[in-house]
């Protein structure tokens, strides 16, 4: 029935994003390669914007309401995020872990299809969805992106290789990654009194999505306070990524969610 | 962030140069201003033991006790305290605490802990084992220690506001907008929560209804009256699935397969190819067969062809039913059926009259996502009988009154500025190349200079002298 077909495109961008990968680990210093790395890396995200586009048209809704509809998002952001990081701040290391997310997601796509013949309920048809879900999965990327800064930092320290570890990367990252939660958060709360008739309900899924903005707060605040405490700042960037992560998937699984109004599957 | 080097800074950076060894901390004892971290946890234990104690011994607290004008004195006096006790008294050690990070992290932190509690306990008293109601879990957002917990927050938060806003200065615009917009929004959503009035009104067509009853089910008058015109819904059309003949149940291995009914389309469910050869929005059987009719209660139908993998061929019709007819599958094998699912509602609205003691009708049409207003409540779509679904000739409306909104919405939109204020925080790190630290020269790590910021040395100059514990031994 779907005239598109999802595997295709899933399959183009993971490997062309795994070419692109490749590529940039062995250009060294030889331009074509060096080019054919950003052509290959640019050319997935390409093929997965043009697959939401298309999956949009032929569903006429935001292709947003289901979980794998949202992780095909993400996984379009994360290595725009990456990209991003790369050509502004020349982390190479960033690309690859961007990248390894993002097919990671994309696999998990693959291995669970969606249905994405799924109608939008009315609640659901807002001028706020597409607004408040795009921000919310573009923060995501970037606090994903500076997790991995903060695993990385983690991993360096605990492996003795070196003694310092700069979190002005990760703290870039998060001052626009919280810049836009809060913005997804506010969205929310304008749209919730449209829908449901209040702006904050303590429903499970909110309560969770307060629980992940609150611990990034944390985590800048603390930052400032001890710029130099650089290992528990690390760990406080590990653990409200958990908590997103929850946010984001677990929270229907927990026994507080028996009634969300959130149903979102 | 603090752009200006001050002389602390200098103190502070040349105090980083790594490579010199660094002296131990020396401890500062608890209650010994500067009131810090270890202040900060003894403050939450005892707001925690004191705040389940009062719950155990009272029960929990009740919104409605801070009705108007309660709360806004509360309100006031709260916020009255705040300004007061900074302008006099900023250098108590209490107040001064409250104004600097250590204690907006401890008070976020208690926050978190309640907030964790109440992300994993089910709120509401039922299904909760009795010791989580008596302390409060299972109804935490009207809790004493949830109480204690805003109160802190909201006074560090309160005072870390007041500390940038004197003396005034144009660069503290981004981080008053984030701080009072979140004390206003915070603020005006705890204290109006208690005059928030959601009542519901059961409408029927062609009755002019005045009552609403609450959540409770306690009866009220409305300033107001609303008559249903009509209830309208649209539906999308029914999927196709493979059902378990007996128990109707969908097999769980189609259901990513199942595809929209429509005349035209087809599929493969779990290995069955279909095909709709006719489809009937509205429809009547007519010996055997279905036919576009336009009546009460009739359903939709659809004439499948199914192919087995070995080529064999079968036709028939299946119907979701309605409440007035009976639903039709269509039989695959020996378990196996093709079944109709029931249409889902695409919008759903109600035609209204509203009539006002002054006089005023208005007409309007309420929808999920779309209230109407009249004399400060807004008209919610709520449901519907859904037994008739699209021939329901009742309609739900909750009316809904929170004349705290437009602060908590002052708030939000300061909130909504501040945010992108944040975004524009990120600094570029200086490049620096590291030689014979073992990274690869591609990470470029910036300067450890670069991370450091200011925290209002002022108030804590002998911090500024401490050096980090991870970064001493080296
Ligand atoms: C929307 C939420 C919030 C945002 C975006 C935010 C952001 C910030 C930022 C970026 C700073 C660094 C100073 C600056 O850039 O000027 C800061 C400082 C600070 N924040 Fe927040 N904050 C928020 C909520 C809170 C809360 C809830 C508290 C208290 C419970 C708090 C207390 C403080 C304190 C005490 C400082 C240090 C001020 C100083 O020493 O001058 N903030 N905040």
């Amino acid at each position: 029935m779907m005239p598109i077909d999802p595997t295709l495109f899933t399959i183009a961008a993971i490997v062309l994003w795994a070419l692109g990968m490749l590529f940039f680990l062995i250009a060294g210093e030889r331009k074509v390669i060096k080019f054919l790395a950003h052509g290959s890396y640019l050319a997935g995200i390409l093929v997965l914007v043009v697959f939401t586009w298309m999956l949009w048209d032929m569903l006429g809704r935001p292709p947003m309401r289901t979980l794998g509809e949202t992780r095909l998002w993400y996984a379009m952001f994360l290595p725009v995020v990456g990209y991003a990081t790369y050509i502004r701040w020349d982390y190479k290391w960033i690309l690859h872990y961007s990248g390894a997310m993002a097919i990671l997601f994309l696999v998990i796509n693959l291995i669970y299809p969606d249905n994405y013949d799924r109608d939008l309920m009315p609640a659901l048809q807002s001028i706020w969805f597409v607004p408040h879900v795009i921000v919310y999965i573009f923060a995501y990327a970037l606090l994903a992106a500076a997790t991995i800064v903060a695993i990385k930092g983690l991993i360096i320290h605990y492996t003795g290789r070196m003694w310092s570890w700069n979190m002005q990367l990760a703290d870039n990252l998060v001052y626009l990654g919280l810049g836009f939660l809060t913005l997804g958060l506010l969205f929310g709360a304008l749209w919730g009194k449209e829908a449901w008739g209040h702006y904050w309900m303590w429903d499970p899924k909110e309560t969770w999505a307060f629980l992940t903005w609150i611990g990034y707060l944390a985590y800048i605040h603390y930052r400032y306070h001890k710029p130099k405490q650089i290992t528990t700042a690390m760990w406080v960037l590990a653990g409200a990524f958990i908590i997103l992560l929850i946010a984001w998937f677990g929270v229907n699984y927990l026994p507080s969610a028996a009634n969300s109004v959130h149903t979102y599957s | 962030m603090n752009k200006e080097i001050g002389t602390e800074d200098l103190l502070r950076t040349k105090d980083m140069s790594l490579n010199k060894p660094q002296l131990p901390r020396k401890k500062k004892p608890v209650w010994a201003s500067p009131w810090g971290y270890a202040e900060g946890w003894l403050f939450v234990a005892g707001l925690l033991i004191t705040g389940l104690a009062l719950q155990l011994v009272s029960g929990g607290l009740s919104a409605q006790t801070l009705s108007w004008p309660v709360n806004l004195y509360v309100g006031l006096v709260f916020t009255g305290l705040i300004v007061l006790s900074w302008t006099f008294f900023r250098k108590n050690s209490l107040v001064n605490w409250l104004a600097r990070v250590p204690a907006a992290v401890t008070s976020i932190a208690m926050i978190t802990f309640l907030v964790l509690i109440m992300g994993f306990t089910l709120q509401e008293d039922a299904g909760n084992p009795v010791w989580v109601q008596k302390l409060g879990l299972s109804n935490m957002t009207s809790s004493w220690p949830f109480l204690f917990g805003m109160m802190f927050f909201m006074a560090s938060l309160g005072m870390a506001t007041m500390k940038r806003l004197t003396p005034m200065k144009g660069r503290n615009i981004g981080f008053f907008l984030n701080h009072a917009g979140l004390y206003i929004a915070i603020m005006a959503g705890l204290l109006g929560a208690a005059d928030l009035q959601r009542v519901t009104m059961d409408l029927h067509e062609g009755e002019v209804v005045w009552g609403s009853v609450d959540r409770q089910g306690h009866y009220m008058d409305m300033p107001f009256a609303v008559e249903l015109e009509r209830f309208n819904m649209e539906e999308f059309n029914p999927k196709i699935a493979v059902i378990t003949t007996n128990d109707g149940r969908i097999v769980p291995e189609s259901i990513s397969d199942m595809f929209e009914i429509e005349k035209g389309h087809h599929g493969n469910l779990i290995g069955w190819k279909v095909e709709i050869l006719e489809y009937h929005k509205m429809s009547g059987r007519i010996d055997g067969r279905f036919e576009p009719v336009v009546d009460y209660g009739a359903p939709p139908s659809a004439l499948v062809r199914v192919t087995d993998s070995h080529g064999q061929q079968l036709e028939g019709w299946i119907t979701s039913g309605s409440f007035m007819y009976p639903h039709q599958l269509l039989q695959i094998d020996r378990e196996h059926s093709v079944a109709m699912t029931i249409p889902q509602a695409s919008h759903y609205s109600s035609d209204v009259v509203i009539y006002t003691p002054a006089g005023d009708l208005i007409e309007t049409r309420i929808e999920v996502n779309h209230p109407a207003s009249v004399n400060g409540w807004r008209l919610y779509q709520y449901s519907y009988d859904d037994r008739f679904g699209k021939w329901s000739s009742t309609s739900v409306i909750e009316a809904i009154r929170d004349p705290w909104l437009p602060v908590v919405y002052l708030g939000i939109f300061m909130l909504i500025f501040g945010s992108v204020y944040l975004m524009t925080l990120g600094k570029a790190p200086e490049k620096e190349e590291e030689p014979a630290s073992g990274q690869n020269s591609s990470e470029r790590i910036g300067d450890e200079k670069e991370a450091t910021l200011n925290d209002s040395p002022a108030d804590n100059p002998k911090r500024v002298n401490e050096p980090e514990p991870e970064l001493a031994g080296v």
